[in-house]
């Protein structure tokens, strides 16, 4: 099997692996982000949703750099996500260094630039004829992705749709809608905890992320509800401040061969 | 539903505009109740008889769908009360016969883990919202978190019809909203006012004001001496 194959599996056996289990969308989301990256050879990948007017949400990247974010909040309503969002169509290889996307989409053009990105793909989320946001992919290489990895990108894009209506809420809710609603809410939730840890640690907002991820991820907490414990003052903060560093998640053992 | 989210702004507490809410939405009535630390909520906007009566019932039991959506945030969406299984709101279920109203939506009006109030809508027979009647209850939904927010001063009131929650859409503004909390040891609610009155005053964005927060180049002070709001001079009216 080439380390592509291998790749593609082993995300598809996590996949699973989520889906069937209480899963967090808003980290799901962030993991399968980061894959995504990893196997288009991307440089950046993010994850859009519209809210009720149509405004696109950044629910998760594949890096939590605060520049990074910018560049996907951006795109709220200018960008190639948005023209995708709208139109139901994928936009790929647009070249951010084409004076005619400086033009359309100024101020997005130059920050994507600006942190070295030189073309940029948006895919649909696709919920049976409806579009309920995008998926942002960045490449330093102005080389323009294949056709398999087109395919490939809209499936990973097909499966964030499905991760965020699986996910279970408190009061299962089953609305397509209030789905949608609460993961854009949840991700909220998550941006105030950040900054109280961030302020209570003294460190910067991304690092408080990382540093509350991996204690969900060692403790087999949902981050959502880890981060809603934090902001209702309901959990020792010092303790997952102090908690060990686990080591990065591992991909799952690849099937051996009998 | 646009208009009624712009005439909820403009005047909120006039009951007629939550009577058009009502009529727009197919609903039989509409009640906005608020988050009271006390109590179970307090009615702050009612369309009239057929929603006062529920919110109070539930008020009175202290369970219902209206509780369940403060509490976790999420949409409930009651098609028939009938229908429900017992267990779920004994109390409630016990005197749904009696009752006028059949369905029951509830929207958490919340920003984050700021949570604010519920808009309830209610039918007296069953039946489900409609796609686009969902969508208008989101949106007067987002529409009156903004007035909730800014009640007790309205001179922070967004002019900005076009987006109701302009300020939402920067991760600084949330990320602030949670420093700012933690150093004045107040609750995020009122950090996220704080960070509001401080870019009012200061002539800045709401989003620049966040980022300086976040990049510690800016801390608040306590308020130590607050402004009386109404002898505040350097407002325009």
């Amino acid at each position: 099997m080439t380390s592509r194959e291998q790749q593609v599996t082993e995300v598809f056996v996590e996949v699973a692996e989520s889906l069937i289990a209480d899963f967090d969308a808003i980290d799901f989301l962030q993991r399968l982000s980061v894959r995504c990256r990893e196997i288009l050879d991307a440089a950046a990948v993010g994850i859009l949703l519209a809210d009720e007017n149509g405004l696109l949400h950044v629910l998760a990247a594949s890096d939590e750099d605060t520049r990074l974010l910018e560049v996907f909040a951006l795109q709220h309503d200018q960008g190639p996500c948005v023209e995708c969002y709208r139109s139901g169509r994928a936009r790929t290889h647009i070249d951010l260094t084409d004076e005619e996307v400086s033009v359309s989409w100024p101020e997005f053009a130059a920050v994507a630039r600006d942190i070295g990105f030189v073309s940029t793909n948006a895919l649909p989320l696709r919920l049976r004829g409806r579009v309920i946001g995008a998926l942002g992919l960045f490449q330093t290489d102005p080389e323009p992705l294949a056709p398999a990895d087109l395919v490939l990108a809209q499936a990973l894009a097909d499966v964030a749709t499905i991760a965020i209506l699986q996910q279970r809420t408190r009061a299962h809710t089953e609305a397509e809608r209030d789905q949608l609603q609460y993961a854009l809410n949840s991700r909220i939730v998550i941006e105030q905890a950040k900054g109280i840890l961030a302020e209570r640690w003294q460190l910067p907002v991304d690092e408080a992320l990382s540093v509350l991820r991996g204690y969900a991820r060692a403790h087999h907490r949902k981050l959502s509800e880890l981060a809603r414990e934090i902001t209702e003052g309901t959990v020792d903060t010092a303790r997952i401040r102090s908690a060990p560093v686990p080591p990065p998640p591992v991909s799952p053992p690849s099937p051996t061969t009998p | 539903m646009a208009e009624v989210v712009h005439l909820l702004r403009e005047r909120p507490g006039v009951g007629g505009t939550v009577r058009r809410a009502a009529a727009a939405l197919d609903v039989d009535g509409v009640a906005v109740s608020v988050a009271a630390r006390t109590s179970g909520g307090e009615i702050l906007w009612c369309s009239g008889d057929t929603s006062q009566r529920f919110e109070d019932l539930q008020r009175v039991l202290g369970e219902g769908p209206g509780p369940d959506c403060l509490a976790d945030g999420t949409t409930v969406r009651v098609d028939d009360l009938a229908r429900v299984r017992p267990e779920r709101w004994p109390a409630l279920a016990a005197e749904v016969p009696g009752q006028a109203v059949r369905a029951v939506f509830c929207f958490p009006l919340r920003i984050g883990a700021i949570a604010l109030g519920v808009l309830t809508a209610v039918r007296r027979a069953p039946g489900g919202l409609t796609d686009e009647q969902s969508d208008d209850a989101l949106a007067l939904a987002a529409g009156l978190t903004t007035c909730l927010l800014e009640r007790g001063d309205p001179a922070l009131l967004p002019r900005d019809d076009s987006d109701p929650l302009p300020f939402l859409q920067h991760a600084e503004v949330h990320q602030a909203t949670g420093m700012v909390s933690v150093q004045l040891a107040v609750p995020l609610a009122e950090a996220l006012l704080r960070l509001r009155a401080h870019a009012y005053s200061s002539g800045r964005t709401l989003t620049d004001t966040a980022r300086d927060i976040v990049a510690r180049r800016l801390r608040l002070a306590p308020d130590t001496d607050p402004p009386p709001p109404a002898a505040d001079k350097d407002r325009t009216p």
